[in-house]
């Protein structure tokens, strides 16, 4: 067991830090307080040094998955830290500067708001660690428990209280439901180690009771992915949530369930099927209709919003199903490249869709309305490119990567996506992809076609202006910027998630023979 | 399938009562549960409901751990509890701060964001 | 046909060059304009309002520069490639064409170094005079300027130094996307507008062609790394076939490649048929037509041949096709430049002329004669250009030859005029200067290739007229009786170029010309001095200065050995060596057309606007002057041939569309909002709905998928 533990710098930073910032937070000095941003980033930082440097565990279904899964996190979560900075606690503060209240320990939110941020990226991160079913449970609680409260006291307003019950409650439902698959893989396999539990099935097969396990586990998994039938939350919290702790949502939850789901659909492997490619029947089944399903239902709904929230709740809803197809595609022949391994475009695609997904968010949390009310209509965003140029271009940057336009990064991350799937024979899932891409494609037009070629409103009373807290513009811009940039180092990011997305147990001699190798070729320079 | 759950693993006392018995009553906890939280209006019943889901799998984790005598499951209920504790102590917190806001457990009074 | 033979096979007996790996800083020579780009931007946003963006940007080139020379003087034989790192890698197969991989890196030859040697330097400068060119819009305007400009010679550095086709690619839409801004520089002019929309549209045209090209040399070489793909067993097969003449072994696709990259040369570099958005271009600021639509983009067609040369090759029609495209276009622009009144606009004319010799040039296998004439026509030709930027600044935006005569008394114009003699002398081919060495080069090749004597008779005619039109510019503003009328509002009839610049002055009877200041004389002169030091270049070394660059890179070609400037040894012009006599001819022609000029121009004239000789003579050719003058109505031709057509076709295709096309589509999209809004329901917003949503749905999936299961088990 304590030998895992050198895989766990990261998080044992992250969680030293949250404590950190925990205490810092509740300090009577106003600099004391303003340090944990700070401090959070600091963190950050330093857990994706650690990252990068970490080493692959040999032991694990997909050894590199670490590594890569973790320096992602780290640097969206720097991302999201810059954006979620000033959500909380800005007019008490102000408050306290002017002399009107004095700092009240119980009323300041701050200490939570980013130590809850922290846990929930810790959690992120034990998930990619994960190697036990118990380990699972407790790393995909620790990622949403925080993210509720979150919800809650993002903003003071009803909605975000409306948002955090139906997230809370919606959310306990889906934690009952895979805590309940997870006691039935248990119990049709007699182990909770994935390790265990793959040598098990390699050796006794599939039964019912672990199908059922199986099927439960990911349905109650779509909850954290927003996918269908668990996705009936997202929009109504989304909205209902600051712009962005939305972004994180969109983020963290999401990729705890994939890196979840992998993880499980390793431990039983894509070695059944008529090639001995795919999952076992029942598995891809679910996973087969939960994404046809959630990419279609996602962009259908999201053709008729008005809010810009909404919209891209919806189409997080659709992006979960894109992704899951490369689950359904599995990590493709042994030693293939990107664009055979599913997982690898999974992965990639998680990448692009933080930096994608975060830019869209950082632009309406840069603007609000006169009245302080958070920009959220799509008339919010008319016209943007020419009263904030950064701002809309930014906008129509990300939105045109959503879309997968060639050459920004979503195409990339897409591209993966359909290769991956041609190459496991799914070709009825790549026409699905390839039509939902096409009805995705009427809203977000709307999200470049609004603010690029409208003209802003005239007289508008409720006219939009910029937030005066600088880090998310800042944000915005390097999203875009990223969107573009990122692209010129695709290779190294995609030869990264490659080797991530290798799965050593794959059934087959090969790939086992290469595993040890793997194993001792990392065992030899250790002592 | 059937066979294969009734195979008695379990001591003397008790051997009448097979793995099948437990995942019964814990299917059936699950349901019931399940059945509550949609029915309940009252955000604290519903609250419980979700527990009693979250026992259901720890009957059904003790049980299937006593009968391929791993303990891992055993251990599992642990954190299970804990978890559910953690939450219930936040589902609670957030209870009375919606109280004190609406005035009402109802569930239904949280309806604005829609579409 | 050509007989290409002797030539190819020269080159097939070559072994591809060992690449060797150039040393890390020459990803410097890109990168610096791209942190100038970085800095301007950084002061765009902050509001900067001065000249430092300009000199952020000359210092920026200028260290850009200087890493060039010392690449040039570090650089001995052969390739050097310098990876920055591995952009695109996808592999689906072992096979051929089954691994697509692109390498963001620089590869270093002979031809790199001589075209980055001049897009630099002439960048820096240009940088300089632009400072002061452009200082009337200082502010936002100016930091907009020097973004597009750094942006430029960034894109411009990928183009000429990048490893491979895609990295050529992104550079030649990169400088297209610079060229577009810069055109539009002055978007509150509806011309400007138009022109780029021109040029941008033009320029799409032959980018599929490039594109399609590119495709195609991945598709049937399997690689577009250029040391691969030149040296691969493929193409080396090619060009022995080709070298015996069995054009039959060569598959159709490999001759295809170099008629697709054609078409790209043809739109970037302004050769018929799609020269029109050039002159057009000319709406930008002057250092921008001077930098970018005379000295360095339009170069990147003949680069991209010069690059692809061994492509070019192997397809029996290929090089022919080039070589008349250049002729007929040096002729048929030639002579509109001779009627046209507008000076910039002769000097666009006479730059699509002057390529159009390039491509010839390349078109009849001397690669070093149309290396060495790009390099002395970017240094003459950015003069000639920053001269008429001088009097455009100076006379209120006054461009019309009718309007202006004398600067050469009037006081500070000194320098301008001499630059624009020399600048002059060197475009006419005025004997010993470095335009009549490199248009030689060119002639001579012509007149000994087998097949191509018309070509040469073209040309040499063409260089008389080039003679003509340059003096008579010369002539009619630069010396003569002094008079000046400034460009302004109520000469908005003429080509009232560039408003903002006449905004200070008092037109009419008030009006004094603003003299040039410091950097633009300086600019001025130095660039006089290298086009008369170019001349130089010529003796240098064996085969010429830019015979060793080319002969160092994949445009070489080694006819015969060890004949001097690519000449055929073995043919001979009138029983001289094909050189010796091409001097003398062409400086005759050449001194001809400088005559005519003066004829017509200079002598009797008394005024500005009125030249009684040249005016007889016009009215003695009946109306070919005013279809000339008109451009020889082309546009019109393309609006009736094009768009004309087009515009009835859209207008049965929208017919089509909207009966049928949109009925379906329609359908297929009505579906989707009317599912949405149908699911929209679902999105009631109650809680208990959801949960029972989802219980439904966990229900519904299982009963679903136990079915299918274990119907299929």
């Amino acid at each position: 067991m304590t030998d895992k533990l050198i895989y766990l710098w990261p998080e044992v930073t992250l969680f030293i830090t949250t404590c950190l910032v925990m205490v810092l937070g509740l300090s009577p000095q106003a600099e004391v307080r303003r340090l944990c941003a700070w401090v959070s980033a600091v963190g950050l930082t330093v857990a994706a040094g650690l990252a990068a440097n970490g080493e692959p565990d040999p032991n694990a279904l997909l050894p590199n998955i670490m590594p890569f899964a973790k320096v992602v996190i780290a640097a969206v979560g720097l991302l999201l830290l810059m954006l979620l900075a000033g959500t909380v606690d800005r007019e008490y503060e102000a408050d306290i500067e002017s002399g009107k209240t004095k700092f009240n320990p119980l009323r300041s939110n701050r200490a939570e708001f980013y130590s809850f941020f922290l846990f929930s990226l810790t959690g992120l991160m034990l998930c990619a660690s994960a190697e036990s079913l118990i380990w699972l449970f407790l790393a995909l609680e620790l990622t949403s428990l925080p993210t509720y409260i979150m919800v809650i006291i993002s903003t003071r307003g009803a909605k975000s209280q409306e948002a955090g019950v139906k997230y809370f409650f919606l959310g306990a439902l889906g934690a009952a439901f895979f805590l309940f698959g997870f006691s039935l893989i248990f119990g049709g396999t007699g182990a909770t180690h994935f390790d265990d539990i793959a040598d098990s099935i390699a050796a006794n097969g599939i039964n019912p009771i672990l199908t059922l396990g199986l099927l439960i586990s990911m349905i109650g998994l779509s909850f954290k992915i927003a996918a269908v039938p668990m996705h009936f939350y997202t929009a109504d919290v989304y909205q209902g949530a600051a712009s962005p702790v939305s972004a994180m949502l969109a983020f963290v939850p999401k990729t705890a369930g994939f890196i979840a789901i992998i993880t499980i659909c390793a431990a039983v492997g894509w070695n059944y099927g008529p090639n001995h490619t795919s999952l076992p029947e029942g598995l891809r089944l679910v996973l087969w209709i939960t994404a046809a399903l959630t990419m279609t239902v996602g962009n259908m709904l999201a053709l008729r919003q008005r809010s810009v929230k909404r919209i891209l709740a919806y189409s997080s809803i659709a992006h979960s199903g894109y992704m899951l197809v490369g689950v359904i595609a599995g990590p493709g022949p042994v030693g293939g490249s990107f664009t055979s391994n599913g997982l690898a475009a999974v992965l990639f695609y998680l990448l692009c869709y933080g930096f994608m997904n975060v830019g869209t968010f950082a632009v309406l949390a840069s603007l609000k309305h006169a009245d302080g009310s958070e920009a959220d209509d799509i008339d919010d965003i008319r016209g943007l490119c020419s009263t904030h140029p950064l701002l809309g271009w930014s906008m129509v940057l990300c939105a045109l990567s959503l879309l997968g336009m060639p050459p920004l990064l979503g195409f990339v991350g897409k591209l993966g996506l359909f290769t991956s799937a041609i190459s496991a024979g799914e070709y009825a899932i790549v026409i699905v992809l390839g039509l939902n891409s096409a009805i995705a494609a009427v809203y977000y037009l709307r999200l470049i076609v609004t603010p690029y070629l409208d003209k802003p409103a005239e007289q508008d009373v409720l006219r939009v202006e910029k937030v005066g807290i600088i880090t998310r513009p800042m944000v915005a811009v390097i999203s875009a910027a990223s969107v573009i940039g990122l692209v010129l180092v695709a290779q190294p990011l995609i030869e990264a998630s490659s080797r991530a997305g290798v799965a050593t147990r794959h059934g087959d001699v090969h790939a086992v023979e290469q595993a040890a190798a793997l194993r001792d070729d990392i065992n030899e320079p250790r002592p | 399938m059937l066979e294969v759950l009734a195979q008695g693993a379990f001591a003397e006392p008790m051997a009448s009562i097979t793995l099948a018995h437990y995942l019964v009553l814990s299917g059936a906890m699950f349901v019931l549960g399940l059945v509550g939280f949609v029915t309940r209006r009252n955000l604290i019943i519903m609250f419980l409901c979700t527990e009693m889901m979250f026992q259901a799998s720890g009957l059904a984790l003790v049980a299937f751990a006593r009968y391929s005598m791993n303990l891992d499951g055993q251990t599992f209920v642990i954190f299970v509890l804990t978890v559910a504790a953690a939450e219930a102590a936040m589902g609670l917190a957030l209870v009375v701060l919606l109280f004190r806001k609406q005035e009402s457990l109802s569930a239904e009074v949280w309806n604005q964001l829609k579409g | 046909m050509l007989d290409l033979a002797p030539i190819a096979m020269t080159l097939a007996a070559d072994s591809p060059a060992a690449v060797a790996s150039a040393p890390a800083w020459v990803m410097l020579i890109p990168a610096m304009p791209m942190i100038g780009v970085v800095l301007c931007t950084l002061m765009s946003i902050m509001g900067v309002r001065s000249k430092l963006p300009a000199f952020v940007t000359v210092a920026c080139l200028a260290v850009s520069f200087l890493l060039t020379v010392f690449m040039f003087t570090g650089h001995s034989e052969g390739w050097a490639t310098a990876v920055g790192w591995e952009w695109l890698h996808y592999s689906w197969g072992d096979g051929n064409g089954q691994n697509f991989t692109a390498n963001f890196a620089f590869a270093v030859d002979g031809l790199t170094i001589l075209w980055m040697l001049f897009v630099t330097g002439l960048a820096t400068l240009i940088a300089l005079y632009a400072s002061e060119y452009m200082a009337t819009d200082v502010g936002q305007g100016y930091n907009r300027f020097f973004i597009a400009f750094n942006l430029f010679v960034f894109s411009m550095a990928c183009l000429v130094m990048g490893s491979n086709l895609l990295m050529l690619y992104l550079g030649w839409e990169g400088v297209g996307l610079c060229s577009y801004l810069l055109i539009g520089y002055y978007y509150k002019k509806p011309e400007a507008v138009a022109a780029a929309k021109k040029a941008f549209i033009v320029n799409r045209i032959g980018d599929v062609g490039l594109a399609l090209g590119v495709y195609l040399a991945f598709v049937h070489f399997g690689t577009i790394e250029y040391t691969e793909l030149f040296a691969s067993e493929k193409l080396q097969g090619y060009l022995h076939d080709a070298a015996e003449g069995h054009w039959s072994h060569i598959p159709w696709q490999a001759s295809a490649i170099p008629l697709f990259l054609m078409v790209g040369a043809f739109g970037k570099s302004a050769q018929l048929p799609l020269y029109v958005w050039l002159p057009d271009a000319m709406e930008g600021p002057t250092p921008v037509s001077a930098l970018i639509h005379a000295a360095t983009m339009v170069t990147a067609g003949v680069y991209l041949i010069a690059r692809t040369y061994p492509l070019f090759q192997v397809s029996e029609i290929a090089l022919p096709i080039v070589a008349w495209v250049g002729t007929l276009t040096a002729l048929l622009a030639a002579t509109i430049g001779m009627a046209q009144f507008d000076i910039k606009r002769i000097m666009a004319y006479s730059t699509v002329s002057q390529l159009g010799y390039m491509f010839a040039g390349l078109g009849v296998m001397t690669s070093v004669g149309a290396g060495f004439h790009v390099l002395t026509h970017a240094f003459f030709k950015a003069l000639l250009f920053l001269a008429c930027g001088a009097v455009m600044h100076g006379f209120a935006g006054q461009l019309d030859l009718r309007k202006l005569s004398g600067l050469w008394k009037v006081p500070g114009w000194r320098i301008v005029t001499i630059g624009m003699f020399v600048g002059c002398l060197n475009l006419a081919g005025f004997p010993l200067t470095a335009g009549f060495f490199s248009k030689d080069m060119i002639l001579a090749e012509a007149f000994v290739t087998p097949g191509f004597a018309l070509i040469g008779w073209i040309l040499l005619f063409t260089a008389g007229l080039t003679a003509y039109y340059t003096f008579r510019v010369f002539f009619r503003v630069f010396v003569g009786p002094v008079e000046y009328h400034a460009g302004d509002d109520h000469h908005g009839d003429d080509h009232a170029h560039d408003d903002s610049h006449g905004d200070d002055h008092d037109a009419g009877h008030g009006f004094h010309p603003h003299a040039p200041g410091w950097a633009i004389n300086f600019v001025l002169a130095t660039l006089a001095v290298c086009s008369i030091v170019a001349a130089g270049l010529y003796f240098i070394g064996d085969h010429g200065w830019v015979a060793g660059m080319i002969h160092d890179s994949t445009a070489h070609i080694d006819p015969h050995g060890d004949e001097a400037g690519g000449s055929h040894g073995s043919a001979a012009l009138f029983g001289l060596d094909p050189h010796k006599a091409m001097y003398y001819i062409s400086s005759v022609v050449g001194i001809v057309g400088i005559i005519f000029a003066y004829a017509f121009h200079l002598h009797g004239r008394k005024s500005a606007g009125e030249a009684p000789a040249a005016d007889a003579f016009k009215a003695a050719l009946g109306p070919i002057p005013r279809w000339a003058e008109n451009k020889w109505y082309v546009d019109e031709l393309y609006q009736f041939l094009f768009r004309g057509p087009l515009l009835v076709l859209s207008h049965i295709f929208r017919y089509v569309d909207m009966l049928l096309v949109d009925g379906l589509v329609n359908l297929m999209g009505w579906l989707p909002y009317a599912v949405g809004g149908r699911l929209r329901r679902g999105q009631d917003g109650v809680l208990q709905s959801y949960a029972a949503s989802m219980a439904g749905g966990l229900a519904l999936f299982l009963l679903v998928i136990l079915l299918l299961v274990n119907q299929s088990a």
